[in-house]
């Protein structure tokens, strides 16, 4: 299965909740598939998604889902283990895993040597296709993504 | 920067210098690395609380990326406590360069723990 394709079947089922792209094709595919307020792009500060999302749940009764990467998951290994000390109930994290850093040209990850689902069983890994993607670069400004999804995500919004 | 007591959420990475502080503080949540704190204090900045994230300065470099690509581009501000550690050795050039690396960064909410 294609990344882009795995992103439309997560999203085919979102309602209100809050998600959070990593770093790279997965942000720009999320945009591309289904743009709106509750969504956050990650430009930049790879491995970290789950990390907000984690901060996102333990302070919101919202359902947050997390979309890594299997290189981005890698990065921040520990993540993951405190995703599972904590388990938030609201919160989803998947790792499309498609062994590579894809976005970079499809140079290899390690993820093949590493049950992510048994390090943190709140997991779920989605394998996906081994390839780029070519979805255009999301044309928001970080600051105007960050702006639009602080009063999306406001507790205290209307 | 704000007072501790408005914060109201707080992680970080300890040093032996924050002990006595983070100590005090119910609801710290201890977190696995630098900037994994300060992802967590982005999440709840957007949640509407105030966070606060605790780290040596030691852990200031794994933070790097995180401020200058996500806090920066994004115009989000967190606040850090940072304890400032120069001996032994392996501190000595950290501690040196500290202040210096907050300036570069552009960094204002801080506040520094010192001896
Ligand atoms: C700290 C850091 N190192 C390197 C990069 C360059 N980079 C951007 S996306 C990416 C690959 C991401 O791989 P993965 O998380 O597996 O997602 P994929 O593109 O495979 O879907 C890399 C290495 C970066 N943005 N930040
Ligand atoms: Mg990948």
């Amino acid at each position: 299965m294609k990344r882009i394709e795995a992103i439309k079947d997560i999203m085919k089922d979102v309602k209100d909740e809050i998600v959070i792209a990593s770093t790279g094709m997965i942000a720009r595919e999320l945009y591309a598939v289904c743009d709106r307020p509750r969504n956050f792009y990650m430009m930049g500060s790879m491995g970290n998604a789950l990390g907000i999302g984690l901060g996102l749940a333990l302070n919101l009764k919202d359902d947050v889902i997390v979309l890594s990467g299997d290189g981005a998951a890698l990065m921040s290994l520990g993540t993951l283990v405190l995703h599972k000390k904590l388990n938030p109930k609201n919160l989803k994290h998947y790792i499309l895993d498609n062994n590579c850093h894809g976005t970079t040209g499809g140079q290899p990850t390690c993820s093949e040597e590493v049950d992510f689902q048994s390090l943190a069983p709140n997991t779920r890994v989605i394998k996906v296709d081994p390839e780029k993607g070519d979805a255009p670069r999301i044309p928001l400004s970080p600051e105007d993504i960050s702006k639009r999804f602080k009063d999306a995500v406001s507790p205290d919004r209307a | 920067m704000k007072e501790h007591d408005e914060h109201d959420f707080v992680v970080g990475v300890p040093c032996s210098k924050l002990k006595d502080i983070i100590d005090k503080i119910d609801l710290y949540i201890p977190c696995t690395r630098e900037d994994e704190a300060v992802a967590l204090a982005v999440g709840a900045y957007f949640a509407g609380k105030k966070p606060l994230v605790f780290l040596q300065n030691s852990g200031l470099g794994n933070t790097v990326d995180i401020i200058t690509s996500l806090l920066k581009p994004y115009g989000i501000e967190i606040d850090l406590i940072i304890s400032v550690r120069d001996t032994p050795a392996h501190h000595a050039f950290m501690g040196k360069i500290t202040e210096k690396l907050l300036d570069l960064l552009e960094y204002k909410n801080y506040r520094l723990i010192k001896q």
